[in-house]
């Protein structure tokens, strides 16, 4: 048994595989059209590049509730881990992503949040 | 752009207010004013966070509660349109078509077809993860390097 999949809820896929790809960097790993939706990975250029993020349709309703709500109160749905905290900050921030957390010292880590654009908060964090 | 937990709570609010369908809407004059930022701040601030204008995201939330209320199958398309805040049939099946692909009362046609279980949702809206992955080519598990056709 192992991870090799994990997914984040967007509310509009062709918006998510954009701000995924063009703002944070990923590579589109697949992208096939599955009824009215289509099934979109996403792979990180640094690795590992067999585990793959699907960026999944949230028009389920209760799935819907669950992202506003979140949202709304604050809590990343995701955490992705970054070398350089203070240098994603500056070149996210250059291209208009709102940040809710500038990077700020947690224990080990250093963690920042930001919007993702498609309805969530997604944490970073460096070890320190 | 750096938003204080002040900010994000006013643009959550103005967001759940774009999503109310209301006979009388609220102009974003009026939500700018709801969440005291300058209108010009508040369509940038909220597309900066939402990825789209409050207009456009209005636009989305009502053809969203549409999609529900014609799958659910106990409304006509004019019920439909008038109770998500639309004034003309005429514009709400032409930007239906637009963003769904299929017109309001084909896509009510079909997904009502389906079996439904009371107390469920359609299962035309749940594209949930793992019902995405069944519909998949069973060649989609096989070794990706070799047998996937990248899209």
């Amino acid at each position: 048994m192992r991870i090799k999949l994990t997914s984040i809820m967007v509310d509009d896929q062709e918006k998510g595989l954009r701000f995924y790809t063009e703002v944070l960097g990923f590579r589109k790993k697949h992208d096939i059209p599955v009824g009215e939706y289509r099934w979109i990975t996403v792979t990180s250029p640094e690795g590992p590049g067999d585990v793959e993020l699907a960026l999944e349709p949230n028009a389920n309703p209760a799935g819907k509730a669950f992202q506003e709500a979140m949202f709304a109160q604050g809590i990343p749905i995701a955490a992705f881990e970054v070398g350089d905290i203070a240098g994603e900050f500056a070149r996210l921030s250059a291209q208009s992503v709102v940040f809710t957390r500038p990077p700020a010292p947690a224990g080990p880590v250093t963690l920042a949040i930001f919007a993702d654009t498609c309805g969530n908060l997604i944490q970073l964090y460096q070890r320190t | 752009m750096l938003l204080k937990p002040e900010g994000l709570r006013r643009l959550c609010l103005a967001r759940d207010l774009l999503r109310e369908p209301r006979e009388a809407s609220p102009t974003i004059a009026d939500l700018a004013r709801e969440v005291q930022m300058s209108p010009f701040h508040f369509i940038r601030r909220f597309e900066a966070l939402f990825g789209v204008t409050p207009h456009q995201y209005r636009i989305q939330a009502r053809l969203d509660i549409a999609r529900q209320l014609l799958a659910a199958g106990r409304h006509s398309v004019t019920d439909v349109c008038m109770e998500v805040g639309f004034s003309s049939l005429g514009s709400f099946s032409t930007l239906f078509t637009r963003r769904v692909g299929e017109a309001p009362s084909v896509y009510r046609r079909r997904v009502r077809t389906m079996v439904q279980v009371p107390g469920t949702v359609p299962a035309a809206l749940i594209p949930g993860c793992l019902s995405l992955m069944g519909r998949l080519p069973s060649s989609a598990f096989a070794d990706p390097g070799r047998s996937f056709r990248e899209a």
